[in-house]
C-alpha cells in the first residue's frame, strides 16, 4: 500500500528545520529532535563525550531546575528520552496535545542555554551513572562488548566509526567542563538540528508553536562537519577471538555496508533478512532447523551516514558442534547468494516482511517522527517515510545477489568469535 | 527566548480505553475487536488460561515447549512449509506460556486477518509435533537456561523466585523449566499436553486494528469458530503462588570477577482486584521506582551515581502479586547501596508530598493514551487482563479512580505491603562484598 502521511517542512530564520506531520488519531504529539552530533564527531581522548553530554541535556538549564525536565513533563503526561548514537543525538517525548508548547519551551530552553545550568557536581555525577551504564550494557554480561569489537574490527583505527558511543572509561574521566562549553558550541545550534512534530497538532500550529519557542534561540552560522571519505568493503578477512565466560560460542560476522539512503543499502538489508531474519531465511533453514549447528541466527543492519554502514550476522553454536563447521556453513550461503539470486518465493516473504515491518514501525507517532528527523536530518528527505516502503518492495532479486557478491563476502567479512571457557559450564 | 513565560499545560479531555465490539463465536468463544483508525497492522491474541501447575511435575516447561512447536508442522504441511505460508503472507507469529496461560500471538498487516486466522486455527487443532522439531526446541531451552543462569539481570530473577516462594509453589521456579524437566519433555508429552489442555473452553480472542468489528467476526468465526472442544479438561492441582513465611532473608549469588552487583528486593503485593482498588498501585510503582526522579533513583543515581537506574514496581498476577526493586550497582558501594535502598523504602512510610501524588497520578492518567496507542498495545493489554480473568473495563475504571485518590490512600496502600517480609537477592562478587552486606543485619544472609 503506498503511504501517504502528510509531511510539511518550514526553516526557521536562525536554521532551524521543523517538519510537522499531522495525525489526529490519538490525542497526543510526539516531538522528536536530532541533532548532528554522534560518537563520530568525538575528539582523540574523548571516547563516549557525546553521550556524557546528552545526559547533561537532563540536569537542568537557564530557566530549567535540576531533574525538572523530567520530573515536569512526566507530571504532564509526557514519555521521554534521549539516545546517542554515530551520526547523531535524539532527544524526544509524546506528550498530550495539552502540553505540547511546555514540551517546546523546555526543549528550546536546553538546546539555547543548557550552559547556564552546567556544573562540577552534575558532569561528574551523570560520569559516575555513564560508567554505571557501561558496566551494566557491555563490562558486566556476556557479550557485553561484542559491538565494541565488531566496530572496531570492521573499520580502521581512527575511522569516525571505529570507537562505540559509550567510549572508554578514561575518556568518560578525562572529560572537563571546558569539553563540555566546547562541545555545545560545537555541534548545538538550530542550523545543526531538525525538530519533527508527529501526531495531534495542525500544520500552521505546529510551524507557529515552533517559531514562538526556537525562534529566539540565536543564530550561529558555522560550517558543518564534513561526511567522511565513503569506505568500500574490506579488502581482506579480518579475525578477533575472545576467550571469556559466554555459555555458548558466539559467532559474528559483520561487514561494511553502503551508506544509507541508497539502493545498495536497501538491497544488503534484504539480503542480511534472506540469510539470518525469518524462519524461512537461509541460514535459519539450513544451520538451526536443518543441520542444528546453531541454536540461533540473528543478524542488524545500522544504516549509518558517513558514507559506509554496518552490517552482521550472528549464531550462537549449538551444543556438539564447533565455531568451524557453523563459520563453514555462513561462509558457503554467503557464497551461494552472490551466485544466484533470491527466488520469487523468497521474494514473496521478504516483500512481505518488508511491509509489515515498516507499517508496525510507524503505527507509533514516535518511532514515525523519529525516522522523519532521522532522513530529514542526515539526508535531506523528509518524505521518506512516504516512499521508503515503496523502494524496499522495488529492490529486485539481481540486486540483492550484486549487493552480497560486493558487500557479504567471506573475502570481506570481519569475524569476531566469542569462546566460552570451562567455568560457565561448570558452574552451570 | 527568557522572555517567554513557562507555558501552562492545558488539562487532557477524559480519556477511556478503547471499547471493544463483543461477540461470541460459534463454538461459544469470545471474541473482542478493538478497532483503532489508521493502526494498519493488526493484532491478534488467542489466550487460553492455563495454569502452569497442570505440568506434570517431572517435565516443568511443557507448556513452553508446546507453545514453540505448535507451528512447527501441522498434520497439512511440514515445519518449514509452515513457516513459508506464515512468512509468504507477512505473518509474524508468536506462542509464550506464563504462569496463569498460553497466549498465541499474530502481527499481520489488515489486509492479511483471513490467512492469519487460517493459519493460527492450523497450529491450535492439527498439531503434529514431529520428534526433531521438540528435540531442537529442547535443546535450544537448554541453551538458553544457560544463558539466563550467565546473564547477572536474569539470574538475579531466577534466585529471586527460588528464595522469596514457597518450594511447593510453581511459581518458585521458572515457567519454562529447568534442566531436569526440560530433558525429560518428548514429542508425545507435547501431543498429550496439546490433546488435554489447548482446547477452546476457556479461551479467548482478541484482535485490535484499523478493522470493521462486524467483517472480523464473521472470518473469526469461520476460522476459530469451528476449533471444537474436547470435554472437559482434566482437572488441576497443585499449588500455583506461595510465598515462604519467615522474616527478611539476603541471598548472594557468587559471580566471581563482577564489576557490579544486581540487585533484586521484593515483597508481598496485591492483586488487581486488591480491596480498595489498583488505582494507588501504579502511582507507587512511578514515585518509588519509576523515573530519575522516583524515590530511589533520586538517591542511588542522582545523588550518589551509584547506579544508571532501579526500576520498582507492583506485579499483580491472579489472586496475589509482588513489589520488586531491581538495578544493578557498581561493585565496591554494594552494601552502602543496599543500605541506602532499604533507608528510601523504610521512608516511604512518612508518605508523600500533594506535589508528588499529582505528579503520579497525572503521570499514570495522562500518559494512558499515548501507551494505549498502537493495536498491539491495546491487544497486549486485552489479552494480560483476559488471563487474570478481567476486561479491559478495568483499566478505565482504575484510572477514572485515580481523580479521587488521596495522600492518605497512597500511604494506606504502602502501609498495607509495604511492611511484608522482604527477600533480597544480589548477583556480584561474593568474596568481595557479602561480608559487608551481612554486617548491615538485612536478614539472614545466604551465599551460593
Amino acid at each position: 500500500m503506498p503511504l501517504d502521511y502528510q509531511v510539511e517542512t518550514r526553516t526557521l530564520p536562525n536554521g532551524l528545520r521543523v517538519v510537522v506531520s499531522p495525525d489526529h488519531n490519538v490525542p497526543t504529539v510526539a516531538v522528536n529532535l536530532w541533532v548532528a552530533v554522534g560518537s563520530r564527531h568525538e575528539a582523540v581522548g574523548r571516547t563516549g563525550f557525546a553521550h556524557l553530554f546528552e545526559h547533561l541535556m537532563f540536569q537542568g538549564s537557564r530557566n530549567v531546575a535540576e531533574g525538572e525536565h523530567f520530573s515536569r513533563l512526566q507530571a504532564a503526561g509526557a514519555r521521554l528520552n534521549a539516545t546517542t548514537w554515530f551520526d547523531r543525538t535524539n532527544y524526544f517525548e509524546v506528550v498530550p496535545t495539552g502540553a505540547l508548547d511546555l514540551a517546546l519551551w523546555m526543549e528550546a530552553d536546553r538546546h539555547g542555554f543548557l550552559l547556564d545550568a552546567v556544573n562540577q557536581g552534575n558532569l561528574d555525577n551523570q560520569r559516575d551513572v555513564v560508567k554505571e551504564e557501561k558496566r551494566q550494557r557491555y563490562d558486566n554480561r556476556p557479550y557485553g562488548n561484542a559491538l565494541p569489537d565488531i566496530y572496531a574490527a570492521v573499520f580502521p583505527e581512527g575511522h569516525p566509526y571505529y570507537h562505540s558511543t559509550i567510549g572508554s572509561m578514561d575518556d568518560l574521566d578525562a572529560g572537563s567542563l571546558e569539553d563540555v562549553r566546547s562541545f555545545f558550541a560545537a555541534h548545538y545550534r538550530p542550523s545543526n538540528t531538525v525538530l519533527t512534530l508527529c501526531g495531534d497538532v495542525s500544520v500552521e500550529a505546529g510551524f507557529d508553536a515552533a517559531a514562538t519557542y526556537f525562534g529566539g534561540l540565536p543564530t550561529l552560522d558555522r560550517p558543518p562537519v564534513p561526511p567522511s571519505a565513503p569506505l568500500d568493503p574490506l579488502t581482506a578477512p579480518v579475525r578477533v577471538e575472545r576467550l571469556e565466560e559466554v555459555p555458548s560460542d558466539r559467532v559474528y560476522t559483520a561487514f561494511r555496508l553502503p551508506g544509507d539512503r541508497t539502493e545498495d543499502y536497501l538491497a544488503c538489508e534484504l539480503a542480511m533478512d534472506l540469510l539470518a531474519g525469518m524462519a524461512t531465511s537461509r541460514l535459519y533453514r539450513r544451520v538451526v532447523r536443518r543441520e542444528r549447528l546453531a541454536d540461533h541466527v540473528f543478524r542488524s543492519a545500522f544504516g549509518l551516514a558517513g558514507g559506509v554502514s554496518l552490517g552482521m550476522l550472528g549464531a550462537d553454536v549449538a551444543q556438539g558442534h564447533s565455531v568451524a563447521e557453523l563459520e563453514s556453513a555462513v561462509h558457503e550461503e554467503l557464497r551461494a547468494l552472490a551466485a544466484s539470486p533470491p527466488t520469487e518465493e523468497e521474494m514473496q516473504v521478504l516483500r512481505a516482511g518488508a511491509t509489515r515491518d515498516v507499517l508496525q514501525a510507524f503505527a507509533s507517532t514516535q518511532e514515525r517522527a523519529d525516522f522523519i528527523s532521522q532522513y530529514t536530518l542526515l539526508h535531506d528527505d523528509p518524505t521518506y517515510v512516504n516512499t521508503h516502503l515503496e523502494e524496499l518492495l522495488a529492490v529486485t532479486p539481481e540486486q540483492i545477489r550484486q549487493a552480497a557478491a560486493r558487500y557479504l563476502q567471506p573475502d570481506n567479512a570481519a569475524t569476531v568469535v566469542y569462546r566460552r571457557t570451562d567455568s560457565v559450564k561448570d558452574e552451570a | 527566548m527568557t522572555s517567554i513565560e513557562r507555558p501552562q499545560v492545558r488539562p487532557p479531555a477524559p480519556w477511556s480505553f478503547p471499547e471493544p465490539v463483543d461477540t461470541t463465536l460459534r463454538n461459544g468463544v469470545p471474541l473482542s475487536v478493538f478497532h483503532r483508525p489508521g493502526q494498519h497492522v493488526a493484532s491478534i491474541q488467542v489466550v487460553i488460561p492455563l495454569p502452569a501447575t497442570v505440568e506434570p511435575a517431572d517435565r516443568e516447561g511443557l507448556a513452553t515447549i508446546v507453545s514453540r512447536t505448535m507451528d512447527e508442522g501441522t498434520r497439512s504441511h511440514t515445519a518449514d512449509e509452515f513457516a513459508g505460508l506464515l512468512e509468504g503472507s507477512g505473518i509474524a507469529l508468536g506462542a509464550s506460556q506464563t504462569l496463569l496461560g498460553l497466549t498465541v500471538q499474530l502481527e499481520v498487516a489488515t489486509g492479511a486477518l483471513r490467512p492469519a486466522l487460517e493459519l493460527a486455527l492450523e497450529c491450535l487443532t492439527e498439531p503434529a509435533f514431529p520428534e526433531e522439531e521438540v528435540s531442537r526446541h529442547v535443546a535450544q531451552r537448554l541453551s538458553d537456561i544457560e544463558h539466563e543462569l550467565a546473564d547477572p539481570g536474569s539470574r538475579a530473577a531466577l534466585e529471586w523466585i527460588d528464595a522469596y516462594y514457597d518450594p511447593s509453589a510453581r511459581a518458585s521456579r521458572p515457567v519454562a523449566g529447568r534442566t531436569a524437566t526440560v530433558g525429560a519433555i518428548g514429542a508425545a508429552d507435547c501431543r498429550d499436553f496439546h490433546a488435554a489442555h489447548v482446547t477452546p473452553d476457556a479461551a479467548r480472542v482478541v484482535i485490535a486494528g484499523d478493522l470493521d468489528a462486524a467483517q472480523v467476526h464473521t472470518a473469526v468465526d469461520a476460522t476459530l469458530g469451528t476449533w471444537s472442544s474436547k470435554g472437559a479438561a482434566p482437572a488441576t492441582s497443585g499449588v500455583l503462588d506461595l510465598p515462604r513465611t519467615r522474616g527478611d532473608r539476603v541471598v548472594f549469588v557468587h559471580r566471581p570477577g563482577s564489576v557490579q552487583t544486581q540487585v533484586q528486593l521484593g515483597w508481598a503485593g496485591p492483586p488487581r482486584r486488591v480491596d480498595g482498588g489498583w488505582a494507588p498501585y501504579p502511582v507507587l510503582g512511578y514515585l518509588v521506582g519509576g523515573s530519575p526522579g522516583a524515590r530511589i533513583d533520586r538517591v542511588l543515581r542522582e545523588d550518589k551515581g551509584y547506579t544508571y537506574g532501579f526500576g520498582a514496581g507492583f506485579r499483580p498476577r491472579g489472586a496475589s502479586g509482588t513489589f520488586v526493586a531491581g538495578g544493578s550497582v557498581r561493585g565496591d558501594v554494594t552494601a552502602p547501596a543496599v543500605e541506602l535502598l532499604w533507608e528510601v523504602l523504610d521512608g516511604i512510610a512518612d508518605g508523600f508530598t500533594p506535589e508528588e501524588l499529582r505528579s503520579g497520578v497525572d503521570y499514570v492518567g495522562m500518559t494512558a493514551p499515548g501507551r494505549y496507542a498502537t493495536a498491539d498495545a491495546v491487544a497486549d493489554e486485552a489479552a494480560a487482563l483476559a488471563l487474570d480473568g478481567l476486561q479491559t473495563g478495568f483499566v478505565t475504571d482504575y484510572l477514572s479512580d485515580l481523580r479521587r485518590l488521596s495522600a492518605d490512600d497512597l500511604a494506606q496502600a504502602w502501609a498495607r505491603w509495604g511492611s511484608e517480609p522482604r527477600t533480597l537477592v544480589l548477583v556480584g562478587d561474593a568474596e568481595a562484598h557479602a561480608d559487608a552486606v551481612r554486617a548491615l543485619g538485612r536478614g539472614d544472609l545466604t551465599v551460593v
